[in-house]
């Protein structure tokens, strides 16, 4: 897809897109499952840029870049300051605190979503994607990687593991060929541990937040 | 990324995650909306009181809470070292062993849900007696029954915020109604001289000794969610801290709650005349401990939504651990999957179609709902928690005997080791006296299908560890873990000596 939206590129911002309504910008979870999602879209950025890494269920920093966009450096500053390597999960629940919100600001930033009147009783802005088709693009991506496995397409199949894993596997469905489940386990093997580790660490997060009533 | 959180500090992350965690008032009020006090004072004490004869309800609330503290020193204790530790059947895996955690994991379902299709067998014929009495609207019980039934499935689909926002204004409300009848109760007793006889432990031993395990069953049934406070375990403020003290806290309010309210309606028509006015009034026997004005009125409707409301927290309860073993393979995997909004809409329909199944089985065969759906079915699910905590406190003896892992004494053998021999003693004594506590006869079916129903499951739960174990032995490693089986999967743990 060519154009103006024809998307960021960031695994963040696809998955927020797949996590909302691609007319009404509403999200399709409840807010913490959303949060953890986006959380491990901001790590799996980091991760695919090789800034950080996953070793025995701890975050390790890995080559000193600096990403081309504000959130991912101020997420990789905030690690970089920690004395010591934190749970996987102690970084989703960290993130998930803002992750929507600011994955949000970023897509809006970018063009990609516009603010429209608040919820009454709501400080916090809704957003709606600016263009449908560009809003429903990640999916076809996720698809595009499904049918042709390829390990350059890395980042969409993540994108499809990360939302099954924090509960979009419904939307997917809606999209997807019957098969996607099955398909999106095989295309894990392009994953490279760390990665994997990283998508089981959300659907853990997910489900205990589920399970302790939190989600 | 918002301005809260871009100053980059060691400790950023502790602080901020630390601001999101759940103290005890939290972790309390978890616990006490999981209890429903009127469901147990006005349904299961009065119905306990009328169907078993027995008249030492209130000493066996004490003596339960004194028994259930003990068994939390050691379970407490574990909880800080498994995770999943919110079911029983992660304590029976890690303790015992994986097969028999499956056994458990089966026996709790079938407990559970027992406990929450029982309520709308008191939930029916209350409706449709307040409908007839202010609306004059006659109606059978099991359509009040299935519409409760039909309402709990639908709510139990939506996000869980918001069902656990009603439960909450509806605890404080009936917390209150509770305490009120309960010192007016208590304000005129019988003959005007108050009496402490059924608060004696001697009087537990009054009907014969053996009828003990029949009280502990009916004052067992009213502790249940006690054992909730684990679940809040990772989202606790300080869980070495946090959730024994919750859990002690509940403990302590919930005897006091039921073993005064059940003393007030004691004291209030006399200890000889207690059984006749609770099988006369039922219900109404809390109602009226003040009067037949608008405190009485409003405790009847506040019954209701507490029913409603125990029906609405158990079916959560019910389709979380049907989640959670779909998500391990113990149930089919379709269980473990979430629909639109990260509802798990198969748990969730599971559990309301089995609520569907026993008011309609109740309703055709014309058996009475009280006493037969809630209080038959109700203290099953009580008896099937008993089994529950009697292994559970043998798997915690097992699991601190491989390691000690730091506990002391107490908390690692004496305590699940005076638990287990003290439960164990109410599991036997309960199961010989059965029909006593059904209020049935002794050759009854009731008598030995219902408790055998747990033998039932136990013994499929045995056979399908077996399977899976030669089957799919990466799944059977994972038994017992919970949310956390996914990440097992990925990085295996080193052994820890679970079979």
């Amino acid at each position: 897809m060519s154009g103006p939206l024809s998307g960021t590129g960031r695994l963040g911002d696809d998955l927020y897109l797949v996590a909302h309504h691609e007319i009404t910008g509403k999200p399709h979870l409840p807010p913490r499952a959303l949060g953890l999602g986006l959380a491990a879209g901001l790590l799996g950025e980091l991760m695919l840029a090789r800034a950080i890494h996953l070793h025995g269920g701890l975050v390790m920093t890995g080559d000193r870049i600096q990403p081309d966009d504000h959130l991912t450096s101020t997420v990789l500053e905030v690690i970089h300051a920690e004395r010591e390597p934190l749970a996987i999960r102690d970084w989703l629940l960290f993130l998930a605190r803002t992750a929507d919100r600011d994955i949000g600001r970023r897509l809006a930033d970018a063009g990609y979503l516009a603010s429209a009147s608040g919820r009454w009783l709501s400080r916090s802005p809704r957003w709606v994607p600016v263009d449908p088709d560009s809003a429903f693009a990640p999916l076809v991506r996720v698809k595009a990687a499904l049918s042709t496995p390829d390990p350059a397409a890395a980042q969409h199949v993540l994108l499809g593991r990360l939302a099954a894993a924090c509960g979009l596997a419904h939307q997917l469905s809606l999209y997807l060929p019957s098969d996607a489940g099955r398909r999106l386990d095989q295309a894990a093997s392009y994953l490279n541990p760390g990665l994997r580790e990283l998508t089981a660490a959300t659907q853990a997060a997910v489900d205990s937040a589920l399970l302790a009533h939190r989600a | 990324m918002s301005k809260q959180t871009t100053a980059a500090r060691p400790g950023t992350v502790s602080r901020a995650l630390a601001k999101d965690r759940l103290g005890v008032p939290a972790v309390l009020s978890f616990v006490m909306a999981s209890v429903a006090p009127l469901t147990v004072a006005a349904g299961v004490i009065t119905t306990a009181y009328a169907t078993t004869g027995l008249t030492a309800i209130p000493a066996a609330f004490l003596v339960i809470m004194v028994i259930l503290a003990i068994f939390c020193s050691g379970y407490i204790a574990m909880t800080r070292h498994i995770t999943n530790s919110g079911a029983f059947y992660a304590f029976i895996s890690r303790g015992l062993g994986r097969p028999a955690g499956v056994a458990a994991a089966l026996v709790a379902l079938l407990a559970y849900t027992f406990l929450q299709v029982g309520l709308y067998g008191a939930f029916g014929p209350n409706a449709a007696s307040l409908a007839a009495a202010h609306l004059h609207l006659h109606t059978p019980w099991w359509a009040w029954a299935l519409g409760a039934c039909a309402l709990v499935a639908i709510l139990g689909l939506f996000r869980v915020d918001i069902t656990g926002r009603v439960l909450g204004v509806l605890l404080c409300a009936e917390m209150i109604v509770l305490l009120t009848e309960t010192a007016l109760g208590l304000a005129h007793p019988a003959g005007g001289h108050l009496s402490f006889a059924t608060l004696s432990p001697s009087a537990l031993g009054s009907a014969g000794f053996s009828t003990f395990g029949v009280l502990a069953v009916v004052a067992v049934l009213g502790f249940i969610g006690f054992e909730q406070a684990p679940v809040l375990a990772e989202e606790a403020k300080n869980a070495r801290r946090t959730v024994p003290l919750a859990t002690y806290l509940a403990l302590g309010v919930i005897a006091v709650l039921y073993a005064g309210a059940a003393w007030a309606m004691a004291a209030h028509s006399g200890t000889s005349h207690i059984v006749a006015a609770a099988a006369k009034q039922g219900p109404g026997l809390l109602f009226t401990l003040g009067g037949n004005g608008i405190l009485a009125q409003s405790a009847q409707w506040l019954f209701l939504t507490s029913l409603f409301a125990a029906a609405l927290s158990f079916h959560n309860c019910v389709w979380r651990y049907v989640y959670s073993l779909g998500r391990e393979h113990v149930l089919p995997a379709a269980f473990g999957r979430t629909g639109g909004n990260n509802i798990p809409k198969a748990a969730s329909a599971a559990q309301s179609a089995t609520g569907f199944a026993a008011i309609t089985w109740y309703a055709l065969t014309g058996q009475p709902p009280m006493t037969g759906l809630f209080f038959g079915l109700g203290t099953t699910g009580g008896y099937g928690v008993l089994l529950l905590l009697t292994v559970t406190a043998v798997a915690i003896a097992a699991f601190f005997a491989r390691d000690p892992r730091g506990e002391n004494i107490w908390r690692r053998l004496i305590a699940p080791a005076v638990a287990a021999v003290l439960l164990g003693g109410i599991v036997v004594l309960a199961t010989l006296h059965y029909a006593t506590l059904l209020g049935v006869s002794a050759g009854s079916t009731a008598a030995w299908a219902l408790p055998a129903s747990f033998g039932a499951a136990a013994l499929l739960g045995l056979g399908w560890a077996l399977i899976l174990k030669i089957r799919r032995p990466m799944l059977y490693h994972t038994i017992g873990l919970g949310a956390h089986a996914i990440t097992a999967q990925i990085t295996p743990a080193p052994s820890e000596g679970t079979r």
